[in-house]
């Protein structure tokens, strides 16, 4: 089949080619590919990334079953294949813990693995084994569903940058010493630890991603610090705890980021940082920060709306904000303290930048609308203030909309958009 | 309106050109900007100064034909301009990938070339999908490759057969001990042939105080003692093949007796009742009466003559009780394995290979 004038199209195209469409196969296709022709027999072998899920072996309806032949065909592949590895990822949501992964890790720290996720199913989780420390060339790791303990000669992952663990059970100090030896690292994302207190130390840490019950963070040493996104779970102790806690937590998380670009704040995230002592004038301004987003901030606490203003009015360059509210209507009605937009608002603080503002789930009561009223007031390059309000709020829109009309814009060119369900 | 037209009407606005010549021959002059998005071109202009008029055009790598870089220009020209929002370039790819799978596959030959890595990431990924989900001999169509794998290769199970971790065991296992019993043998030849050249450097020695005194006696121990010797050898040479091990078990305890380059008397007695033992007794003592000058020192200290008593002992023990026994298995396992089984345990008792195995399996 191989005429002169039908020549083979692929197979002579160098092997950096190759790899790279046979990385873009599922594996079960590239390893398929061995039976293409004589020359392909070993092209797969020698790819550099390996993917596997659960695709790659047909379903069974037989769990067990279906466990032995995804585990045989891992092994099967990391027997055959030749040459580094730099990448393998496994995801499952079937597999747990199983001693073949122990060996794979082995296999995988002598042959220079780079990246390593691993995503394991509910369960009983799985143990890492000791080799992982070994694999002095780690970039990047993320692990879902595992449990960690480095041995106490562990001195770090000395090339890691990006690490990612999700349900992963370690001890904060394990995790800190982690993140602090790890001298490179240049994102960090911790998911649903139970009620964790960390101090992050992390000089070239550039973009953080936390989500779960966090009692207590301190950005202890993130100069560089571009993009942050945090989602903060509140138990009951948790509110205890910040009940009692002394320490300005917005200084303690907010206070070393000067480079922040981008801060993504959601459930009780500002409330955790409106916890603590009053912080007075904040030792930095965010010059580059440039968008904010808050989610389901309680207009009737008076403390999370100062945390607000705080942000803003240190944010010169804002250029869009997002806004959430959560606000409990019935109690916000009354809403003591409204003197306070008249008499103690910065009256300084003038958003020369701020183009797009998104206010969504407006209840309308009182702080709202005056915070509104703050930011048209003081936004003079102003493009598009869009308004959403909350889905149980029916009878109160016409009120909302009358008292809207009435706010004095800064901003001649600005839109106000009143986005109905 | 062609780029000539444009300058013509806005002279101010002239663009720079750089000139390419493909491989076979044909020079064309590309905008500047549009050029220098590949990195190739852009390497040579920059660090060698080439492309900036005819005789100086670059040129291209031999897998870029002109089609070929017409289409890799377009994309080029599309994608350097900087204010294209992510969209419009997504868009944009999706409809440049069309094409045959041939001119796919020159395109992404071409692009490596000129190392333009968006390209080739965009065509692989288009590649990707051709081949995604079909079977081999579709692909096999599609691409023109030749089917020339024998039925046994394609059938051949992606798995290796020792892949059993018992089976994997196991043959490590009968590694070691092959390995170990080889070592040994070596060891042994080694000795028995020291011993042997012990005998031949004592003989040598006969005939030479044979030959210069003229002793008729020392002759007659000389040559019983060869025909001895012969004898020794030609039963070691048969039993060699199949009972290596016992041979060089008895010279081994024998050997230390030999390189000590006399015999004590006083060992004689404890030594085994084989018949191979006797024989070599034999000619060592014969050489020892003959000698007889007291000039031998006796060198075997005490310690070490009850170490070698006690060897010699075990050796004759375990040969005595085992040798039918072995002498079958030996006989049985042929001529590969040269008395494989060491006893597993320390008391000489032999295993069967079933045995050992049972032992290891769960």
């Amino acid at each position: 089949m191989d005429d002169v004038s039908c020549p083979d199209l692929i197979s002579d195209l160098p092997q950096s080619i190759i790899e790279s469409i046979l990385t873009r196969l599922p594996i079960r296709d590239a390893v398929r590919t061995s039976i293409l022709s004589s020359k392909w027999r070993y092209k797969w072998a020698t790819i550099t990334q390996l993917v596997f899920d659960e695709k790659c072996v047909d379903l069974s309806n037989d769990r067990r079953e279906f466990e032995d032949s995804l585990v045989k065909f891992i092994t099967r592949a990391l027997f055959l294949h030749q040459g580094p590895i730099h990448k393998f990822q496994l995801t499952t949501t079937y597999f747990q813990c199983c001693p073949d992964i122990d060996q794979w890790l082995l296999f995988l720290s002598r042959n220079d693995i780079k990246e390593l996720v691993l995503e394991l199913g509910e369960g009983e989780w799985f143990r890492v084994p000791s080799c992982l420390f070994n694999c002095r060339k780690l970039t990047r790791l993320e692990l879902f569903r595992c449990e960690l303990d480095p041995p106490p000669s562990f001195t770090g992952f000395l090339c890691l940058k990006s690490l990612n663990l999700h349900q992963v059970l370690v001890s904060p100090e394990a995790i800190e010493s982690l993140i602090s030896s790890c001298p490179l690292l240049e994102s960090l994302a911790l998911s649903y630890f139970d009620s964790l207190a960390l101090t992050i130390r992390a000089p070239n840490l550039k973009y953080l991603c936390l989500e779960g019950e966090f009692k207590d963070i301190c950005l202890e040493n993130t100069p560089l610090l571009v993009a942050m996104s945090v989602a903060m779970y509140m138990t009951d102790d948790i509110a205890e705890h910040f009940e009692q806690s002394s320490g300005c937590n917005f200084n303690r998380f907010l206070g070393g980021v000067p480079r922040l670009e981008r801060l993504i704040g959601h459930i009780y995230f500002t409330k955790y940082l409106s916890v603590g002592d009053d912080p007075g004038r904040l030792p930095i301004t965010y010059n580059y920060l440039k968008v904010v987003e808050l989610y389901q901030v309680s207009f009737e606490d008076m403390k999370e709306i100062l945390v607000v203003l705080r942000l803003i009015t240190n944010t010169p360059n804002l250029k869009e904000l997002q806004i959430s509210g959560s606000s409990n209507t019935l109690a916000a009605i009354d809403a003591p303290d409204l003197d306070f937009w008249d008499e103690k608002c910065p009256t300084d603080c003038t958003l020369k930048q701020l183009k797009v503002v998104k206010m969504t789930d407006m209840s309308g009561v009182p702080h709202e609308m005056e915070f509104i009223k703050f930011l048209l007031a003081n936004s003079p390059a102003l493009e598009t203030m869009s308004i959403s309000p909350c889905v149980y709020i029916m009878d109160g829109r016409i009120n909302m909309l009358i008292e809207l009309l009435r706010f004095r814009r800064a901003s001649a060119q600005a839109e106000i958009l009143f986005i109905q369900d | 309106m062609s780029e000539v037209d444009m300058a013509v009407i806005k002279p101010e606005m002239m663009k720079s050109y750089i000139w390419l010549q493909t491989a076979d021959g044909s020079i064309q002059q590309v905008e500047q900007e549009v050029a220098m998005f590949c990195p190739m071109i852009c390497h040579e202009v920059i660090q060698k100064g080439m492309g900036s008029s005819k005789n100086y055009a670059i040129s291209l790598p031999q897998r870029v034909n002109p089609a070929m870089l017409s289409l890799i220009l377009d994309y080029c020209r599309f994608h350097q301009v900087p204010g294209r929002s992510n969209k419009e370039r997504k868009s944009f790819d999706e409809k440049f990938i069309r094409m045959d799978t041939k001119r796919l596959c020159e395109l992404t030959s071409a692009a490596d070339s000129l190392q333009l890595k968006p390209l080739v990431d965009l065509t692989s990924r288009a590649l990707a999908r051709i081949i995604e989900g079909k079977t081999p001999e579709e692909i096999r169509e599609i691409f023109h490759l030749p089917d020339d794998l024998t039925e046994e290769e394609k059938l051949e199970p992606l798995k290796n057969t020792t892949d059993d971790p018992r089976i994997r065991l196991l043959n490590r296992l009968y590694a070691k001990k092959r390995k170990e019993l080889k070592e040994r043998e070596k060891l042994k030849n080694v000795e028995a042939e020291e011993e042997r050249v012990d005998d031949r450097s004592v003989d040598d020695l006969l005939s030479f105080i044979n030959g210069d005194n003229g002793d008729s006696k020392g002759i007659k121990t000389s040559k019983s003692k060869k025909k001895n010797r012969r004898r020794k050898d030609q039963q070691k040479s048969t039993s060699a093949n199949e009972a290596n091990k016992n041979h060089s078990e008895e010279s081994n305890g024998l050997n230390s007796v030999c390189h000590s380059s006399e015999v004590d008397q006083k060992i004689q007695p404890s030594i085994g009742a084989t018949s191979n033992l006797q024989d070599v007794e034999d000619d060592i003592f014969a050489n020892k009466n003959e000698f007889d000058d007291g000039d031998i020192d006796d060198e075997i200290d005490p310690a070490l003559k009850e170490k070698i008593d006690r060897e010699v002992e075990d050796f004759a023990r375990r040969l005595n009780s085992d040798w039918p026994e072995r002498m079958q298995e030996i006989l049985s396992l042929g001529q590969e394995r040269k008395a494989v089984h060491f006893p597993l345990n320390g008391n000489g008792s032999i295993r069967s290979r079933d045995d050992f195995k049972v032992r290891i399996l769960p």
